[in-house]
Order: structure tokens, then C-alpha cells, then sequence
């Protein structure tokens, strides 16, 4: 099983700033997710506003409810 | 009656027997207790079992019904619920090592309302560790096993929650739902499981996991028994400030059997993605069931799911490797191998990737109702796109290459939980291995009544619901 390209600086990135080291191979293997989620994130790029901001989501909540509920 | 009849009854059917004075709340509590003796090492769900405190609770409630005394909607039924409620002075092991002696001083609020309505707490049931696999996989306490097949997965991480409702062993029992984990559970052991809508229950005294996604909800036998469960428990906590003040209706006031002209919306592609044929056949049939009731089906193709499924896999990550962090450092070989691994990777997301998830949240939740249930009523999806596993080809303790086949299993499920959306998930038949299959409705937020009115309908019409395993 060979590592994702982006496993080592990953790693490296964990360690700085968290301290915490993979704690097995099954950890090292999961990096591989991140290429898929980083190919992902970069696609919806441009789609967060400047306004946007995590209280939207109750806002939406309330606004999105059936009429007669 | 015998403890096997007994324990053929719904939540309700108990409740409503032992309102009525045609049965004693001890007489429902030895049933449990007898089917646990008989059948619980099948299934291996419970982890501890207050067998004398909950034969005084019972014996207290029938002391009381023939003194007459008013009692609450689920008076007299035995429950036991997954081992991350907190309970003051009782050891909550939240599946784990690290927590296998920890004992809160507090009583979560669902337990509380559960206490006040008249259930009786029998113990706490097997779970994934810390609620991080749909699997059910445990490396401390063993796995819970599916009471159709013990080679098969129970789902996760509500595992013990819906073997023991399939089992026979209780007839409700909370579970808990960040990805699917409520619904996961009750699609592949073929019982009913409600996810309410974000913020519907309140978490106080309960574990987290993934706070902007948590959830509290049921696992029963029917939908009838989710809606009395949701009603006990729902509703506004000061515990939690972000429990939500909406009113709690009567759910079970709206079971009326009636879903003719009901808007059905089939979601694809997403959810139909290489899907096993026996499971897409079950759907198949689910849908002109419901068809048969009076409903109308149509297709969608929501734009908004592939943003969704991307930031909520963001969302529950990092969120779960944060309050995690100082054990990760201190002990992670407590953990098992594939949640030590999870949570490890949740360290490497940005802060601005994190919350450009979270803010946009609520714009996508707007456009989620406008395209799929802009013109219906609820919404349809499987809510596995594959049958049941073996609980050995998604081992990744065993074997890492089994990674991708664990993650994927919350495909369908998890992007519910980032839309915040009530969502059910109700057995509609068994694949050709034998394994349940499981139909998934979601409606707008806090239309729980809504997705409980069509699941009950469903079941009025069908039986799949009422099989047992043993």
C-alpha cells in the first residue's frame, strides 16, 4: 500500500500544529481521502459569498419549513 | 401471555396494554429479561443490565397504576438505550476504552423526559466507539451482530440500539445520528429510525461527536413508535441553547393511514449510484407501494448534493478530531485502528475549509428544498446503496484496504445531517441474502410528522416491519 503523495506533508502538518503523530497504518492510509476532498472543495471554489456565515444554517432552518407547519 | 408474545408488541401496543390494566409493567420487564437471556449473546447488544433497579421501577409503576394514578405515554415499557446517555452515578463507556469507567454527574434530558413518561431503564446497549463507524464494529465491547445473520454488520453506531429492537429484546431504544447512525442500524436490521430535524431533541448529558450535526432520535418497530418516542422527548432544553423553541406537535395525531395525493421526490443521481440490484428492486417496489396509496413519484436531480456530501464529511471530521485531540495525543492506541485513523485525518483540514462548510449551510439547505422538495412532499432514497456487508469485508482493523467500503456506507445518509433534515429510515423488504432493506424519507425541517405520516402508511399496508428474526 504506497502513501498518497500528500500523506508526509499532511503528517508534518498534523505534528506542528497538533502534536499528534499517525497513530497506525490504517492513518496513513486514509490520507488518500484528501485528494478526493481537496479535487472537491477546489470544484465548489467561487461559491461562498461574502456575506455568508455559519449562522445562516438556523436562519434556513426556520425559513424552509412547510407552510402550515 | 408468554414472554415471546409479549415481546411481539410494538412500543405503543406495550404502552397502551399497560395503560388499558391488560398487562403489568412487571410482566413486560420479564419478557425483555427472558428474551435477553435466550437470545442476547446472538446478538451481543447490551452492554450493562440493571436487571433489580428495573424490576423496582416496574413493580413502583404497577403499585402505582392500581392506586390510580395519572402516568406518562410510556408507562410500564422496558427500554434500554445506547451507552452514550448519560445517567448521574452510572458508568456511560460510550463504546470505548478510554471511557470504559466514567460516570457522570449529570442525567442527560431525553432520559430525564423518558423517566417522567413512564419508561422503565433497563440498561444500555452496545454502540461503535465514541459513535465513529456504521458498521457497529467494537474493539472493546465486540461487536454487536445482526439478528438475521450474525456474520452481517448491525449498522452503526446506534448498533446495540437496533439489534436489540430487532431482536426482540426491547421494543424502542434511543440511538444517536451524526452520518446515518440512527438510520444505518435500522435499514440493515429492519426496524424503523428516526433522525429528527437539527436541534429538534436537546444533547444536553449526551456524548458528543459532531455538534453541528448530532443528533438524538429513536429506533422502535413503527413508525407510531417513533412518533410517541419523538414526542416525549423533543422539544426546547435550557440545558442546551441550541435545542430549538419550535412547538412539539402530537405526532401521532397525524397517523391517519390517508397519503393520497402525497408528492413523492426520487433523488438522482446521487443516491442511486451503483446500487445493488436487489436493493434497487426494493426500492422499486417500496415506491409502487406507495404509488398504490395514492401517492405520485416523480424524479429530481438535486445540483446541490455534491456540495453537501463534500462539506459534511468536512464538518463531522474536524469537529470529531477536535474534542478528540488531547486523547490522540495521550493514548491513541485506546482507540481502535480505523477511529484512531479517522480522527487523526480530521487534524489536517483547514480552519477556512471548515468553515466555508458551515457557512454554507444554510444556503445550501434553501436550495435543497427549493430543487427536491420545491413541488413534494417528501423526499425517497435508499438509504444503504448496497446490501448489508459482512462485518468481516469492512474490518479495517483487519485490513486497511477495507477503508473505502466503511466510508462509503454513510454515503446516502450523511447528507441529511448537514441539511439538518428530518429523516426516516423504514424496512421495505430483504435483499437475496436474506439481509433488510431499507426505505429512506426526508421532508423540510420539522415536518417529522410529515416523514412519520408516510412511513406509517406504509406499514398499514405491509408487514415487513412486524418480521422477526428469531
Amino acid at each position: 500500500m504506497s502513501d498518497s503523495r500528500l500523506a508526509l506533508p499532511l503528517m508534518d502538518s498534523i505534528q506542528r500544529w497538533q502534536g499528534i503523530d499517525a497513530p497506525n497504518a490504517a492513518a496513513r492510509h486514509g490520507m488518500k481521502d484528501f485528494e478526493g476532498l481537496i479535487a472537491a472543495l477546489e470544484k465548489l471554489r467561487g461559491e461562498l459569498v461574502f456575506e455568508d456565515e455559519p449562522s445562516s444554517f438556523e436562519a434556513a432552518l426556520t425559513a424552509c419549513k412547510e407552510r402550515e407547519a | 401471555m408468554s414472554s415471546d408474545t409479549l415481546a411481539a408488541l410494538s412500543m405503543t401496543e406495550a404502552a397502551d396494554a399497560f395503560a388499558r390494566g391488560e398487562v403489568t409493567a412487571a410482566a413486560l420487564l420479564e419478557a425483555t429479561l427472558d428474551r435477553l437471556d435466550r437470545h442476547g449473546a446472538k446478538v451481543n447488544a447490551v452492554v450493562r443490565l440493571d436487571r433489580d433497579e428495573a424490576r423496582q421501577a416496574a413493580v413502583g409503576l404497577d403499585q402505582a397504576r392500581k392506586a390510580g394514578a395519572t402516568l406518562g405515554r410510556l408507562a410500564g415499557v422496558p427500554m434500554m438505550h445506547k451507552d452514550m446517555y448519560y445517567r448521574a452515578g452510572k458508568v456511560t463507556t460510550c463504546g470505548s476504552k478510554i471511557r470504559r469507567d466514567f460516570v457522570p454527574g449529570v442525567t442527560a434530558t431525553v432520559l430525564q423526559r423518558l423517566d417522567a413518561a413512564g419508561a422503565v431503564d433497563a440498561g444500555t446497549l452496545n454502540m461503535a466507539e465514541f459513535a465513529q463507524n456504521a458498521t457497529g464494529h467494537n474493539a472493546h465491547f465486540g461487536d454487536a451482530m445482526n439478528p438475521w445473520d450474525a456474520a452481517y454488520c448491525t449498522g452503526g453506531s446506534s448498533s446495540g440500539s437496533g439489534a436489540a429492537v430487532a431482536g426482540r429484546i426491547v421494543t424502542a431504544a434511543l440511538g444517536s445520528d451524526t452520518g446515518g447512525s440512527i438510520r444505518l442500524p435500522a435499514a440493515m436490521c429492519g426496524v424503523t429510525g428516526l433522525k429528527p430535524t437539527q436541534t429538534r431533541v436537546p444533547r444536553t448529558g449526551v456524548m458528543p461527536l459532531s455538534f453541528s450535526a448530532d443528533n438524538v432520535g429513536p429506533l422502535g418497530r413503527t413508525a407510531r413508535d417513533a412518533a410517541r418516542f419523538l414526542g416525549v422527548v423533543a422539544g426546547a432544553c435550557a440545558g442546551d441553547p441550541t435545542s430549538s423553541r419550535e412547538p412539539v406537535p402530537d405526532y401521532e395525531a397525524g397517523l391517519d393511514g390517508d397519503i393520497r395525493g402525497l408528492r413523492v421526490a426520487v433523488c438522482e443521481p446521487w443516491f442511486f449510484d451503483d446500487i445493488d440490484a436487489s436493493v434497487l428492486r426494493g426500492f422499486e417496489a417500496a415506491m409502487a407501494g406507495l404509488k398504490d396509496l395514492g401517492a405520485t413519484v416523480e424524479t429530481v436531480r438535486p445540483e446541490s448534493l455534491v456540495a453537501v456530501n463534500t462539506y459534511i464529511s468536512i464538518v463531522s471530521r474536524v469537529e470529531g478530531a477536535t474534542i478528540h485531540q488531547q486523547w490522540m495525543r495521550e493514548c491513541p492506541a485506546d482507540y481502535a485502528i480505523h477511529l484512531s485513523a479517522r480522527l487523526y485525518g480530521g487534524n489536517a483540514i483547514p480552519a477556512t475549509a471548515y468553515l466555508e462548510a458551515l457557512s454554507r449551510r444554510g444556503p445550501l439547505l434553501r436550495r435543497f428544498c427549493d430543487e427536491a422538495l420545491g413541488r413534494f412532499d417528501v423526499v425517497a432514497t435508499p438509504p444503504l446503496r448496497v446490501r448489508v456487508p459482512t462485518r468481516a469485508e469492512t474490518d479495517v482493523d483487519a485490513d486497511p484496504a477495507n477503508w473505502d467500503r466503511l466510508m462509503d456506507l454513510s454515503r446516502n445518509t450523511r447528507p441529511f445531517n448537514y441539511l439538518g433534515l428530518p429523516t426516516i429510515s423504514i424496512p421495505v423488504g430483504f435483499d437475496d441474502r436474506g439481509l433488510p432493506i431499507g426505505l429512506q424519507l426526508a421532508a423540510r425541517p420539522f415536518a417529522e410528522a410529515r416523514v412519520l405520516k408516510v412511513a406509517d402508511a406504509y406499514q398499514r399496508a405491509t408487514d415487513w416491519h412486524g418480521r422477526a428474526p428469531f
